[in-house]
């Protein structure tokens, strides 16, 4: 069920004249997990809105499994990327939490009892199975952003992209949302998650793409993309690296964006130690 | 409590961009005054005679708004109507009902010269209205229009909340059209056929007034917290110039308004 | 002289339950209090009733005693509390006033209202633009800044009214890493230089452990824990009651953990970020 994204070229002018993407060219392949980080206005969420059709490129195309996205509605596209906004008050409106979620599923003609299903899935994956009946509105605001990711996860899409699904969650709540995209990946689809929090980029993310003025400038895993030698680039972009990577570097360890690899790396190192001692 | 010492030993005057000193004889009128003149300009287009009205506001209009700098505005304020205006001029040159003065005949077509002419004095009416009401607006800050209305007596919160409104406008079409993205984005359909565009009215509605209505809670708090409901007379920092000429000319221009209308309605204006 | 909350209890208006039970805490001049918590612990209610806006301006019920420098927050009215103690809110969009045309008009919106001498506003706007920073702002279009300038801004206009004690729920919550650090540098200042008593909410506990003297742990509306920074950072509950601890702390206990240990200097290393690279606010702002 995954599909590969392709971005060729792709520059997008604002009507204000602003020019939001500045020629990017990124792939992404079936079942990539994949981050794009960078401040407010570098472009992470006017590219993210090509990828459904939101958004049509001034220049370049865009690709979704193959076939040029400008032939498609959004709502043909809506079926294969599945994409969450940042603030789930700009698209709650049903008074139940059930009819909230189905609603995307409805849209793709999901009907009966395969919609039960993919209802009760989405539910169970953000833990709001017990608020299935509750008023949405009466959610707060962290679980409000939960009911809107589980919204999207039932229109069971090959690929999902979610817009800053951590911020106002405490620790379970992030904690949940490593969950969830981790669940995800692990069923093959793409997912693409956009973040401030680093250390939750470091930790879920098998690929890091950082975005300056409408342009990528560091692609790669987040051993190399929390490297030292990028720390300038990063901070160009007020981007910071993680604790570990700066503890790692300063020891000489390498690249170690998460705590596991520091650990590890440390372990190693003592017990290098321990046999040269 | 907080270091008060420093407080008022410096510059205690108000910089330039909060004075923001107007320039030539309209920009410098009071708000009211301009208001009226307005107002006055849109009655006279509409009651005095057929071509007169319009034709003589639309001068002023223009005399005005090339003193005080804003014609490249106004001629962009006017080329908007165009779409209205052409649309106005169409009907009624081709389809005015009772008009027999045919300019000539294509066919079922007649366009008649009644339907033109009448077509044309809608359009100058219509053209004269928006560009009164532009030429105050251009030349008026909105905050100095309504903190001198507060000055005459209007309630802070009435004003207020007219102010804010205004400043909500752009927000609001902002968040309109995030949620249209997000619906989209789960499937709705806004590019297909009508029926299935007129059931997203819920999913588009219901954000927008659930936001509108958390926003306001939260902004009736925050104006709480800045001594909103303070109840000393609030501080004039920019007062606006007012005179007995102006006031008088406010009279006269309302007086004269009032005696247009009924002239007209008497039938005793007998303008072209 | 303090703010003090004791054995506060509060209920919405309308609400079946109590949010808020016995809460007992205490801001001084000059000091920080953090306050943390999971998700629906009650942090923005205890904003609201800390800084007296409820009851006041929304209704409920509040028991118990809340004092500003010894006044029952109860008998004041709103204008009166907003010049004993300021309160700053997430979203920095709908705190300004809308009305203003220039950051120097949103800042003299509140010496406005309270009809003080036009000098005097001049003297207190610019001072609050100093102390925070953001002088070069004052001309500029309130609905033109970015997020964390609209927010620093938003924090200087509540500073006008020169209150002696300050509430921020979440301040940086809605900004992203540059304005999370622009508002961030401000705040530490502020504490610093001003001698205004600061409670402030944040998820961001790396950023408290810079800049409180103190934190508190709300669960369930219930003050759990309470004591210095470094303490109650390092309470090995904290993640168990949904608090994210600092990354040095979890990177410590990560280490213990396989019986290795680092230089605690390591771990308080400063972030890298301000290394020439990174605009100061009082440059004039960032880039929106």
């Amino acid at each position: 069920m995954s599909i590969r994204l392709v971005i060729e070229s792709v520059v997008f002018v604002y009507p204000d004249g602003t020019r939001a993407l500045d020629g990017v060219d990124l792939e992404i392949g079936p079942g990539e997990l994949v981050a794009i980080v960078g401040q407010n206005g570098s472009g992470k969420s006017t590219l993210v809105r090509h990828l459904n059709g939101l958004l049509r490129p001034t220049e370049g195309r865009v690709l979704i499994d193959g076939r040029d996205a400008a032939h498609f509605h959004v709502a043909q596209l809506a079926a294969q990327v599945g994409l969450a906004f940042q603030n789930p008050d700009r698209q709650i409106f049903a008074g139940r939490v059930r009819a909230e979620v189905a609603f995307g599923p409805r849209n793709l003609r999901l009907r009966g009892a395969t919609l039960e299903r993919a209802v009760d899935e989405a539910l169970d994956a953000v833990g709001l199975t017990g608020a299935a009946d509750a008023n949405s509105y009466d959610l707060g605001y962290s679980r409000r952003k939960l009911l809107a990711i589980a919204s999207v996860l039932a229109m069971r899409t090959p690929v999902v992209v979610l817009d800053e699904p951590t911020t106002g969650q405490d620790a379970r709540g992030v904690a949940r949302v490593r969950s969830i995209v981790e669940r995800l990946s692990a069923e093959g689809r793409t997912v693409i998650t956009i973040s401030h929090d680093m250390r939750f980029v470091a930790e879920t993310s098998r690929r890091v793409v950082v975005m300056r003025a409408g342009r990528i400038v560091l692609d790669g895993t987040p051993a190399e993309v929390f490297a030292q030698p990028n720390w300038p680039a990063l901070a160009s972009t007020y981007l910071e690296p993680t604790l570990p990577a700066r503890v790692g570097a300063r020891l000489e360890l390498g690249s170690t964006p998460t705590e596991a690899s520091l650990v590890a790396a440390l372990a190693a190192r003592a017990a290098r130690a321990a046999q040269e001692g | 409590m907080t270091a008060d010492g420093e407080i008022g030993t410096r510059r205690s005057t108000l910089p330039e961009y909060v004075l923001r000193p107007t320039s030539g004889p309209y920009r410098s009128l009071n708000p009211a005054t301009k208001l009226i003149i307005g107002i006055v300009e849109v009655v006279a287009a509409f009651v005095v005679g057929h071509w007169t009205g319009p034709l003589l506001v639309l001068l002023v209009i223009a005399l005005v708004g090339w003193r005080a700098h804003v014609t490249r505005q106004l001629l962009l304020v006017g080329s908007l109507t165009l779409p209205v205006v052409g649309s106005i001029l169409l009907i009624n040159t081709f389809l005015l009902p009772g008009a027999t003065d045919a300019i000539l005949r294509v066919g079922p077509l007649a366009p008649t010269w009644s339907g033109l002419a009448f077509g044309l004095q809608v359009t100058l009416r219509l053209l004269a209205i928006s560009l009164a009401l532009a030429l105050v607006y251009l030349t008026t800050p909105i905050d100095d229009l309504l903190s001198d209305l507060e000055a005459r007596g209007l309630g802070r919160r009435l004003v207020f909340v007219v102010g804010a409104a205004v400043n909500t406008v752009p927000r609001t079409i902002e968040r309109a059209a995030e949620i249209l993205d997000a619906q989209r984005a789960r499937g709705l359909d806004t590019e297909g056929r009508f029926w299935q565009r007129a059931r997203g009215v819920l999913p588009l509605a219901a954000p927008v007034i659930f936001g509108a209505l958390t926003e306001v809670e939260e902004q009736t708090m925050a104006l709480e917290a800045r001594a909103f409901s303070a109840p000393a007379r609030r501080t004039v920092l920019r007062p606006l110039p007012d005179s007995a000429a102006q006031r008088l000319l406010r009279w006269a221009l309302f007086l004269g308004a009032v005696a247009a209308v009924a002239g007209e309605m008497a039938g005793l204006l007998r303008l072209p | 002289m303090t703010l003090s909350l004791s054995g506060a209890t509060y209920r919405y208006a309308g609400a079946p339950r109590d949010v808020l039970l016995g809460v007992d805490l205490s801001v001084t001049p000059g000091r920080v209090l953090g306050l943390i918590g999971p998700n629906e612990a009650g942090k923005s209610t205890l904003c609201l009733v800390a800084s007296g806006l409820a009851p006041a301006s929304i209704g409920g019920r509040l028991q118990g005693s809340v004092t500003v420098d010894g006044v029952e927050t109860r008998s004041l009215k709103p204008h009166e509390l907003a010049q004993r103690c300021g309160v700053l809110f997430q979203n920095p969009t709908t705190q300004l006033s809308g009305t203003a045309v220039t950051v120097f008009e949103e800042l003299a919106f509140g010496p406005r209202n309270l009809g003080l001498p036009v000098d005097e506003i001049v003297g207190r706007v610019e001072w609050a633009l100093d102390t925070l920073g953001i002088a070069a702002l004052a001309p500029k279009d309130p609905a033109r800044l970015s997020g964390g300038q609209a927010q620093l801004v938003a924090l200087a206009s509540v500073l006008a009214l020169r209150p002696a004690y300050l509430v921020l729920d979440e301040p940086t919550s809605q900004l992203d890493p540059q304005g999370t650090r622009l508002v961030g540098d401000a705040l530490a200042r502020l504490a610093g230089e001003t001698g205004t008593g600061i409670l402030i909410v944040e998820h961001k506990t790396e950023l408290l452990a810079t800049m409180a003297d103190e934190v508190a742990v709300l669960d369930a509306g219930h003050v759990v824990a309470a004591g210095p920074t470094a303490q109650v950072l390092a309470d090995p509950e904290l993640l168990a009651r949904g608090v994210e601890p600092p990354a040095a702390v979890r990177l410590r206990r990560a280490l213990d953990a396989v019986g290795l240990s680092l230089d605690p200097a390591l771990l308080a290393e400063p972030s890298v970020g301000g290394a020439g690279t990174i605009d100061r606010p009082g440059s004039g702002g960032g880039r929106a």
